[in-house]
């Protein structure tokens, strides 16, 4: 594997390869013309850990608009509904994970990766924090600014 | 002959090793009895009208205790709708703690009474107790409450023969599997609806129609778009319930009820709670009207803003979602 970078979540090392683009709702990102293709960041799969189902509400061809609603998942840790990390259409799913997600735990950055839009936007500006997407370094310089944030509102809803 | 109280376990749609469990514990532990039978059955929300495990409910006229991944509300209209009805039985295990029966509707003294569809219609007498899984966390006070309701009913055998049929395993359960895909649908609680028609008049998809007595009913649930539960909240009577949408008060919770996992929703993008159930009705509505409209012609890549929904505000592109997240802590209505 390529490059990558890594953040401490305690005493767990995350790591973000550098080949690609992560998204601010802690999905990576990448090229596969004409689509790219998500799936979910190391981060996010630490505090999801063992996912269990997924559920998509769209189906294959319907635009997206940023931070849509599109589906959702539970995990042994956490439910939470999903949403599109940039505007495009969506193009596929990862048919493999319907049956069986575990893939996302096993090879999060290969085989369990999740769907594919093709973006109306040509060039996605970097970092643009609302529709766009940052690089690995612009990642985990946000990663750092809410982590502690992230770290509050689970102890706050375990409490 | 066939008991006359048949105890249905649904299993759920996901692969969690201790959902699983649980369902087969339960299964397990209340089979070997003479006083009633056990089916096993797939998620009910997702089979279809001619699944041959509904067919199979059918036949049974007797009470059903039905145990499932979903909230009792839910459960019961989804089996009403598919014509197994039955006066609402109130089981013990439930999800809130406070010991009340969580389902009925505040009930406001002020208010003349309204009439409701469900006193207008005639139900068998036969009682359906519907029991969400969740808050069956030990298969000994499941087996409590099943004899309870046994009790309840007056169809109690006597304790004797209960313990004396226990451990033999001459009934076990039986499992009826019908192909299923995920589905999403409405469901109307004909406890709450008053035959309003806000909703046949909102969705502009043709899934509400009106029987032969000009009774709302969910005509077409395939024509449902997937994941829109907008009619649901423009329902003036919180009566339309999506069996599976994330959202406790939709999915037919009935009051506040914590889930027991954190919820990331924030963390993958989920917007603020900042507008009005109608304005977010709308918005939904449209999103798949855009959507379908989309589909047919292809050409064009994007969405038309709706005329009425509010625009989201992007101008806060540098605040932070999670500290967001905690202030919004406090106003969830969950």
């Amino acid at each position: 594997m390529s490059d990558s970078l890594v953040f401490m979540m305690g005493q767990f090392e995350a790591t973000f390869p550098t080949d690609r683009q992560y998204a601010r709702n802690h999905m990576w990102a990448r090229q596969q013309d004409p689509a790219y293709r998500f799936g979910f960041s190391a981060y996010a799969v630490r505090l999801l850990q063992d996912v269990y189902f997924l559920d998509w509400i769209v189906d294959p061809g319907t635009p997206l608009q940023p931070r849509q609603e599109i589906g959702s998942i539970e995990s042994k840790k956490a439910e939470a509904s999903l949403y599109a990390p940039i505007a495009g259409r969506l193009s596929a799913f990862n048919p493999e994970l319907l049956d069986d997600p575990s893939a996302i735990n096993v090879d999060t950055y290969g085989i369990g990766w999740l769907f594919e839009i093709q973006s109306p936007i040509p060039d996605l500006p970097e970092g643009d924090a609302m529709s766009g997407l940052m690089s690995a370094q612009q990642y985990i310089a946000y990663l750092d600014e809410v982590w502690v944030a992230t770290q509050r509102t689970i102890k706050g809803q375990l409490a | 002959m066939k008991p006359e109280i048949t105890v249905v376990v649904a299993q759920g749609p996901s692969h969690d090793p201790t959902k699983r469990t649980r369902e087969q514990e339960i299964a397990d532990r209340l089979s070997g009895r003479g006083d009633w039978e056990v089916l096993v059955v797939p998620h009910l929300n997702d089979l279809r009208p001619d699944a041959a495990s509904l067919a199979a409910l059918r036949q049974r006229t007797g009470h059903l205790i039905v145990f499932s991944w979903l909230y009792p509300r839910a459960a019961h209209w989804i089996l009403d709708r598919h014509r197994i009805s039955g006066q609402r039985g109130t089981t013990r295990l439930q999800l809130d703690t406070d010991g009340k029966p969580s389902d009925e509707m505040p009930s406001d003294p002020q208010q003349e009474p309204v009439e409701r569809v469900i006193d207008i219609r005639t139900v068998p007498t036969r009682a359906i107790y519907c029991i969400d899984l969740r808050a069956c966390t030990s298969a000994d006070a499941v087996l409590q409450e099943v004899e309870r309701i046994l009790t309840e009913t007056g169809k109690s055998a006597s304790r004797s023969s209960v313990a004396a049929s226990e451990g033999n395993g001459s009934r076990p359960w039986r499992s009826i599997t019908d192909d299923t895909q995920r589905r999403w649908y409405p469901v109307i609680d004909f406890a709450r609806c008053t035959n309003c028609m806000e909703c046949i008049d909102f969705c502009l998809f043709g899934v509400y129609g009106l029987d032969e007595s000009d009774t709302i009913l969910v005509e077409q649930p395939d024509n449902c778009r997937k994941g829109c539960p907008a009619c649901s909240r423009v329902c003036p009577e919180n009566a339309i319930i999506f069996p599976q949408h994330k959202s406790p008060a939709i999915a037919g919770a009935s009051s506040s009820i914590d889930g027991l996992k954190v919820d990331l929703s924030q963390l993958f993008g989920k917007p603020e709670p900042d507008q009005h159930a109608k304005q977010i009705a709308q918005q939904e509505r449209d999103q798949q009207l855009a959507a379908s409209a989309n589909q047919s012609s292809s050409s064009s890549s994007t969405v038309p803003p709706s005329q009425d929904a509010p625009r989201r505000d992007t101008s806060d592109d540098t605040s932070d979602d999670l500290d967001k997240l905690i202030n919004a802590l406090d106003q969830f209505d969950l």
